[in-house]
Formats: structure tokens, sequence, C-alpha cells
């Protein structure tokens, strides 16, 4: 278990120093950023002074964070700019002494003028940067600030609603209970009443309401927390809820500290609004807070006005919490929901968003303030912090990395259909480069597909491909490819036990175009029977066939046939053959056995054997159908009849990881290039997607039917290229964008 | 799936299995199949038991669709013709045989272009059979059986017709051309003979453009699908 740990470890390390790295260059220009803007904000803020601002001031600090990495790269080329004006006052320097002395030159002063010159223009589009930036933010900024206060203007809507209707219920209550109408059907203070302090009220009806409000308030506030409760939700969810916009607004608390504070304390100066609104913020459901500060002002204003405003104040915060649950959960508010699926989409283009933003600042001024999308906006802003959080949350776990993948979380969506083989499909394989790639099927062919080249199927958003080129030489199903790493050549292996090396035609070829006899370009012939795996390294393959053998080939060379590598009888067959990605001159070959041996190709001497005794006792069930090594780290996975995938260390030799990962044997694999995701195909007739940091699925795709009791034969990542493939027994294969 | 005493048999090539092993397990009934590929396997059944019972590998299974039953047909002949493609691209060369011609009456135009083209046999025989490949997988003319292989419109069953007398060709030129080649291949397939008595027994040929001869030898109604 030792060495497990240390090599899931291992497997951690590499993105963990690259992602650690980047996120302190981030952090850098983050902090450059925000301290630069606290100035502009705080100008701003004094220009608007207006009921809004001080939410405005807050949340454009939490928006800070949020564009802080946007801009944490411009920042770093702007410093890099600097760096650079340095030296040429540097380099200046010396020519400015040669200057005052008479030993000046022409070239001396022209090289001068230049390195001045330079610098000032570094400095220009510094600054134009740095403008650009600030304007900006400025933009967004307003724009922020005139979304919440038709947000602030819509919740007082609402809020003035709810207490109409509870004026309304109030009335009929009392109407009911004593037959006439309630006495001040049109002031604001029965609405306050609780129902068993009515006959107390009746008494107080006539004290002034500074004296009374203090508790009428509290009561009800009480009443609406019923009223919340009532309709379905408990506290607890007001308080995850409450939470959930603290979050929101503690980013603004951060953004105060950073340098936004002094915005907001004139904020809270001036006017009533700010004055009204700021505590709400700060402590929405920290009722205790709201109720001093409630304190504070009732006793200075006794004006009905104010209560409403007070209410206002401090309702706002239960209400804020009404709004997100009403968004999210009741779904009533059609706008705001569809606001928010429109938002949980567009999420990944949060910066292609905001980059928008600063160019057409003003028209998404007016579009915010016409279509009243005031809410949308906020629901926006929330999904949109919450995901920051989240990122930052996961680079300071140092999966940074994977997190950039995760926060754009692709969805694999089938896209092409290669349909043309008449039987199964046994391997496919993607050129490194072009959106190329090669089938090999039961139908004794292989066929060149170029992605570009398609079809548009009848009724249906895939597209259909046809085959550009069918290769003709095996005598039987061909079961395996490989190909070189220039994408020219590739290499097929058949039932027939021949390999054949094929060059690649252009993929722009006509596919009816005449016969090339040097498409073929060889074959090499050395197994006696079927050959079920075939891979390359730069200009060698590696094959291994059912005849117990695996052989080593330049294909080029007069004596194709480098090694012979033969295990023990008991081994049996092999089954699937890599190199191994880490180590040159490593091959890893599986077996009938269940176990791994890797070779040294050089000395063809078993370097390690892959078995766990207790794991693999009674490896009946436990085949293994395909290897594939690990592309930078020193780790193999198998693929099993047993439905399992299982992860092994290639220094040690033990097994790492185990995992079920299909309902049925595991056919195949294929890792990305990065070494971040695991494909894997299965007879279940479906494909998953794995994230090999944390080996959890991530998704999956059914892809093919059964032939008999087999279904998918093969997946393929492009190296290059955001493409998945599979083939299967119904003789398709699939390609997924 | 489930033999009598309960064990399953798994048909499944692995990787590893031997060649002479490849598809080498018990027969599944055709009812038993639940496959929608259930037409193919059960003809490949029948081919790979012993592929010189042409009679019973042509004996259509109650019950089952007739259009369905040659479009599965007619795709394991085009498969299997690629055998005979792989071994006339050795011999048959666009400088010995230029035309597509098996007796000296005919020579074939290849329809694989938009203007047929008097290609090189060779030529002929890969787009021919590329070309049918593509049809007989195509989404658009076979829009059914080519995802569910249960039921085929009728306007598409007169496609096969147009198929068969085309790849029949490759078997008359490699007849007329590449004898040795040509006994060779059906002395391990049987496909010409096969081929024959599908296209007849089925009227998809004219009796009169089976020039190979094979003596098929019972109830071939004479020809009208010409041209």
């Amino acid at each position: 278990m030792g060495t497990n740990s240390g090599a899931t470890a291992g497997i951690n390390n590499k993105p963990v120093g690259g992602a650690g790295g980047a996120g302190v260059l981030g952090g850098g220009g983050v902090g450059g950023a925000n301290s630069s803007i606290g100035g502009v904000l705080s100008n701003s803020l004094g220009g608007g002074g207006s009921g809004g601002l001080s939410i405005s001031g807050l949340n454009a600090g939490g928006q800070n964070a949020n564009v802080g990495g946007l801009i944490g790269g411009v920042g770093g080329m702007g410093n890099v700019g600097g760096d650079d004006g340095g030296n040429g006052m540097v380099g200046g320097g010396p020519n400015n002494q040669q200057a005052t002395t008479p030993q000046y030159t022409i070239p001396g002063i022209l090289h001068f003028i230049q390195h001045e010159w330079s610098r000032f223009e570094l400095e220009r589009s510094q600054w134009d940067v740095d403008r650009a930036e600030l304007q900006a933010r400025i933009a967004m900024l307003l724009g922020e600030r005139k979304c919440l206060e038709s947000l602030k203007s819509d919740l007082t809507r609402r809020i003035k609603m709810l207490e109409y209707a509870l004026r309304q219920e109030r009335a009929k209550f009392y109407r009911l209970k004593y037959g006439t109408d309630p006495p001040q059907l049109n002031e604001f203070k029965p609405s306050n009443e609780d129902a068993g302090l009515a006959g107390e009220v009746a008494t107080d009806s006539e004290v002034p309401y500074s004296s009374v409000s203090n508790t009428t308030w509290r009561q009800g506030r009480q009443m609406l927390r019923q009223y919340l409760a009532e309709i379905g939700y408990t506290d607890n969810i007001i308080d995850v809820r409450s939470n959930r916009v603290r979050s929101i607004l503690g980013l603004n608390n951060n953004a105060e500290h950073d340098g936004s504070g002094g915005g907001l304390g004139s904020g809270l100066g001036s006017g009533t609004g700010g004055e009204n609104l700021s505590p709400n913020i700060n402590g929405n459901e920290s009722n205790k807070r709201a109720s001093e500060t409630e304190g504070r002002h009732t006793p200075a204003k006794k004006v009905q006005q104010s209560i409403d405003e007070i209410i206002v104040d401090t309702e706002a915060a239960v209400m804020a919490n009404f709004e997100f649950l009403g968004a999210t959960e009741m779904s009533d508010d059609d706008e705001i929901s569809d606001d928010l699926e429109m938002v949980a989409t567009d999420n990944d283009d949060t910066d292609v968003k905001l980059a928008k933003r600063a160019k057409s600042g003003k028209d998404m001024l007016t579009e915010e303030v016409d279509g009243s999308l005031g809410l949308g906006e906020l629901a926006q802003l929330t999904v949109n912090n919450d995901s920051d959080g989240a990122y930052d949350a996961n680079s300071k776990d140092g999966t940074g990395a994977s997190a950039g993948g995760a926060g754009y979380r692709k969805t694999w969506n089938a896209k092409y259909t290669l349909r043309s083989h008449f039987d199964g499909v046994r391997s496919l394989i993607f050129h490194p480069e072009e959106p190329v790639l090669i089938t090999a099927s039961e139908d004794h062919t292989l066929k060149l597909w170029n992605l570009q080249k398609t079809v548009q199927a009848k009724k249906s958003a895939s597209l259909d491909v046809e085959p550009l080129y069918t290769f003709r030489a095996h005598t039987g199903p061909v079961l395996c490819l490989g190909m070189s790493s220039s994408g020219e050549t590739c290499y097929s292996g058949g039932l027939d036990g021949n390999i054949e090396c094929w060059q690649l035609p252009s993929p722009n070829i006509d596919p009816y175009d005449c016969y090339d006899p040097n498409v073929h370009s060889g074959t090499l012939e050395g197994h006696t029977d079927a050959v079920w795996g075939l891979t390359t390294m730069q200009s060698n393959i590696v094959s291994c066939s059912a005849d117990g053998t695996v052989k080593l080939w330049s294909p080029y060379n007069k004596e194709p046939l480098l090694r012979t590598y033969t295990a023990s009888e008991a081994e049996g067959a092999p089954s699937s053959v890599d190199f191994v990605r880490n180590e040159v001159d490593h091959i890893v070959v599986a077996y009938n056995s269940a176990h791994c041996i890797v070779y040294d190709t050089e000395t063809g001497k078993q370097v390690v054997r892959l078995e766990a005794a207790q794991e693999m006792s009674g490896n009946t069930g436990k085949f293994i159908n395909k290897v594939v090594s690990h592309p930078t780290l020193p780790i193999t996975i198998t693929a099993h009849e047993d439905r399992h995938i299982r992860f092994w260390d290639n220094t040690s030799g033990t097994l790492v990881h185990s995992m079920v990962a299909h309902l049925e044997p595991v056919t195949s694999l294929a890792v990305d290039a990065h070494g971040l995701y695991l494909l894997s195909g299965s007879h279940d007739c479906s494909i998953r997607l794995w994230n090999l940091d944390n080996k959890t699925c991530v998704q999956e795709i059914t892809a093919h039917r059964k032939k008999f009791d087999e279904s998918i034969f093969d997946v393929a990542f492009h190296a290059t290229k955001p493409y998945i493939a599979s083939a299967g027994a119904d003789g398709l294969a699939k390609v997924f964008v | 799936m489930k033999m009598a005493d309960g064990s399953t048999i798994l048909r499944r090539n692995r990787p590893g299995t031997k060649s002479k092993d490849f598809c080498r397990w018990p027969d599944e009934p055709l009812e038993e199949m639940d496959s929608t590929l259930a037409v193919q396997q059960y003809i490949q059944q029948l081919i790979k038991r012993d592929p010189s019972n042409v009679e019973l590998i042509l004996t259509m299974p109650e019950a089952q669709d007739e259009g369905v039953w040659k479009y599965e047909h007619l795709r394991q002949f085009c498969m299997e013709l690629n055998g005979l493609a792989v071994r006339l691209q050795k011999e048959c060369s666009p400088s010995t045989c230029t035309q597509m011609t098996a007796t000296d009456q005919w020579i074939f135009l290849c329809a694989a272009h938009k203007t047929p083209k008097e290609c090189p046999a060779i030529d002929y025989t890969r787009h021919t059979l590329d070309g049918a490949a593509c049809l007989l997988n195509s989404n658009k003319y076979f829009p059914s059986s080519v995802s569910h292989r249960v039921s085929i419109k009728e306007s598409s069953v007169t496609k096969l017709g147009s198929v068969c007398r085309r790849v029949y060709r490759i078997f008359s030129h490699a007849y007329f051309h590449h004898r040795r080649i040509f006994d060779e291949f059906e002395a391990e397939t049987y496909l010409c003979h096969r081929f024959t008595h599908f296209v007849t027994k089925y009227n998809l040929m004219s009796k009169e453009n089976l020039i190979v001869p094979i003596n098929v030898g019972e109830n071939a109604a004479p020809g009208e699908s010409e041209a």
C-alpha cells in the first residue's frame, strides 16, 4: 500500500506543480489589478452618489475578484513591458554619458533615440492597455450598479405587494374576529400586529409609532418567517440560502478591505438610501444587527415613511432569501429561471462575456434597464461567483490543471457516424494532426475518413462521413492498427498473421481515383497466427500475436524484424501490447494469464511483472483485453474481462488502483495526450470517460449495438484536436466532439 | 444464450484468439438472437459452418422479411468479394486489363463517376465495391435497414438489383481473364456459386447476364431486371 499511495501521489504531483505556479502568477496579477482599481472605484462612486451606490460598490468589489484572473495575464504582460522599459533606460544610460562626453557618434545617438522611442512606445502601449482595462471596468461597474438599482426597485415593489396582501389578510382576520372593519385599515401599524397581541395593540393604538415600532417590527419579522415556514421553507433552507447570499456579498466585504473601503465609507455617510441598504448587505441574515440599526433609526425619524424604509431595509434581507428560493426552486418567476438556465450554459463564456461587456458596456446598460433584467443579472452573478469560488478552492488544493478542465466540463456528443464497413470495426486510429482517421474491420478492409468531408444525414443532427480510401490487402479480418508519429504511415495487423504497411493517401483524395499500388508499401511477415496488438514508437512498431510471440519491427529496414520476445508457456498468448511511454526501450505486454510483463527491448529481459497476488487469485475471468501505458507517468492501465480497469506502478509492479468500470468486460482503453483523461469501451455498448486524477467517471455514452456478445472494440483520442471515437461490432465508427 | 446445463456461452473473439478459433463457437439458433444484427449473424454462422452448402445458406427462415434477407446477403457478398479484389490487385493491373471486360461482347463503364467512365478493370472492381459499400450502408437509401435491419423500403429493394449486376462483373472478369485466381477463390469460398444461386432465386439478374458457367440447374425465372 505504501507504493500504492506513493504512485497516486506521483500522479497528483505533476499537475500540482504546474498549477501552483500558475496560481501564484495569477495571484500577483489579481493583486495589482485590484489595487489599481480601488482608486477608480471610489472615484466613480463619488461621482454617482445615489441610493444604490454602496451596493454597487460592494458588488463591484466582488466582480474584482472575478475579473482578476482574466486581467492577471494582461497585468503580467504589462509588467514585462515595464521591465523592458527599464532595460531601455539602463541601455540609454551609458549612451547618455557618452552624449555628454565629446565622443558621441551619430550611430550612438540614433541608438539612444531608438531606445528612448521604443521605451516610450512600450510605456504608451502599456498605458493604453491599462486604460482600456480600467474603462472596461468602469463600464462594467456602471452596469452592475444599474442592475442592482433595478433589483432594488424590484424588491421594493415585491415587498409593497406582500405588505398589501398582508394588510388585506389582517383586515379580513379582524373582520372575522370582531365583525367590524379594522380601525386603521389604511394605516401601516395594524399590519405589524400579531394575532395574539391584538388586544394589546388595541390599547396601544394611540401611542406614537416610534415607541411601538421596535417590538411590532420584530413581530412582523417573526410573522414573515412563519409565512415562509408555512410555504415549506424551513429555517434551514433559509439559512442555507442566506449563507449563499452572504457568500456573494462576502466577497464584497473582502473587496471592502482591499481598497474600495473608502467608497463604502462615503456611501454610508451620504444618502439615506445608502444608509438603509448597507447594513442590509453586510449582515442580511443576522437579525440582531438589523434590529440594532433599526433601533438607531427609529427614534430619530418618526415619520411613517421612515418605518416604511426600515421595512424595506430589513425585510429585504429575508426577501432576498425568498427571491433566491423563488428563482431556483419554486421557479415561479419564469424570467429568473430562464436566465439561470442561460447562465448555467453560458458559464464557460464568462471571460468572453466580460470582454464583450468591455466593448459594448453602454449597450449592456440599456439592455439591462430596458428588459429590467436586474434579477437575472444578479442570478448570473451568483453562479459566476460560485463557480469562481469552486475554481479557487480547487487551485488551492493544487489540482488547478484538472480544475481548469472541470471548470469547462465538456460534454461529448456524437457528431460523425462512419458507416461503410460490412462487419465489425475492430480498431481505429486518428491521424496525429489532421481530422482524419483510419478504421480496420472484420470485412478485411481498412478505410480512410476525413471528418471535413461530410454528408448531412437525413433527419438527424449527426453527420455521415463517406470513406475516402479503402485499403485492401488482408485476407481476413483486420484486428489492430498503428500509425507513425508523422501520420504518413499506417500499419495494420490481421487474423491472417500479416502486418501490412500503408502510405496514407492525401486526405483530399478523390474516393474514386485510380488504384495506386504504392499505397500498400509492404508486408511484415513473421507471425504465424493472428496479430492482435500493434503499437508504434518513433520508427519502430511492436506487435503481439496469437502465436505466443511479441515482435519488434523497424518496418523500412532491410531486415525489418528486430527482435522476438517469448514468454513462458504458462503465460499463454499475448493479448495486447504497448510501449512504456516514459521509459525508452520498454514495452509492456499483457498475457492470457492476466499478467503483464515489462520487457527491455534491447536486452529482451523481463524488467518487472505486474501482478497482485490477492487481487488476481484465481485469474479466471481476469483476462486482459487491452493494456495501455500512461503517456507521462510510470503507470500501466489494463482493461479486464471481469469489468475492471486496473492501474499498475511500473517500477514496483504493484497494483495501484482497481475499479469496476463497466457492466460487461472492458475491451478498450485510450489515454489523452496530456494524460488527464481515460477513455474506456466495453461490451456493455457504452464508452466512458474517466478523470484520471480522481478516477471518477465524467461521462458515459451508449455508442454501439451488439453483434453476438460483442459491442465496442476500440476507442481513441485525437492527439491534438478535440475528437474522441469509438468502433463497434455493429460495423460503425463514431466520432464525438 | 443459456445452455441447458446453465453455463453461459459468450460468443466473443477475445484478443489473443488463434485464427482457427476465430468465431468458433456453438451455433446460436436464429430465434434466440436478440441482436439487431441477427440476420447477419445467422448468415455468417451458416457460411462458417459449411460454405459449400449454398442451398442451406440461401434458405430463408420463416417469418423473415425477404427484403432484409436479400439485403443482408448482398452485404455479405460484397464483403467477401473484397477477398477476390485483394487477389486481383496482385495480378490485374491497368496495363494488362485496360478495360473492364468479360467476353469481348461488352465493355463495362464504371458507374462510380458522375459520367460513367471506362475505368481499367482493377479500378472498376475497387470503385464498384466501394460504391456498393457506401450505397448499402447509406442512411439515405437504406435508412431503416442500416440501423434496425428489420424492414426495407420497396424502392430500396430495386437498388439491390443494380448492385448485383455490377458486382457480378467482377466474377466474370476474374473468370475470363484471371482464371487461376478465380478458381482458387471459388474453391475456398463457393462465392460465385452462391451468388449465381442467389440472384437466380430472388430474380435479381436476368439469366443471360449470368455468363460464368455454373450449373445452377433449377427454377431460374426468365430475366426481367435488365438495364
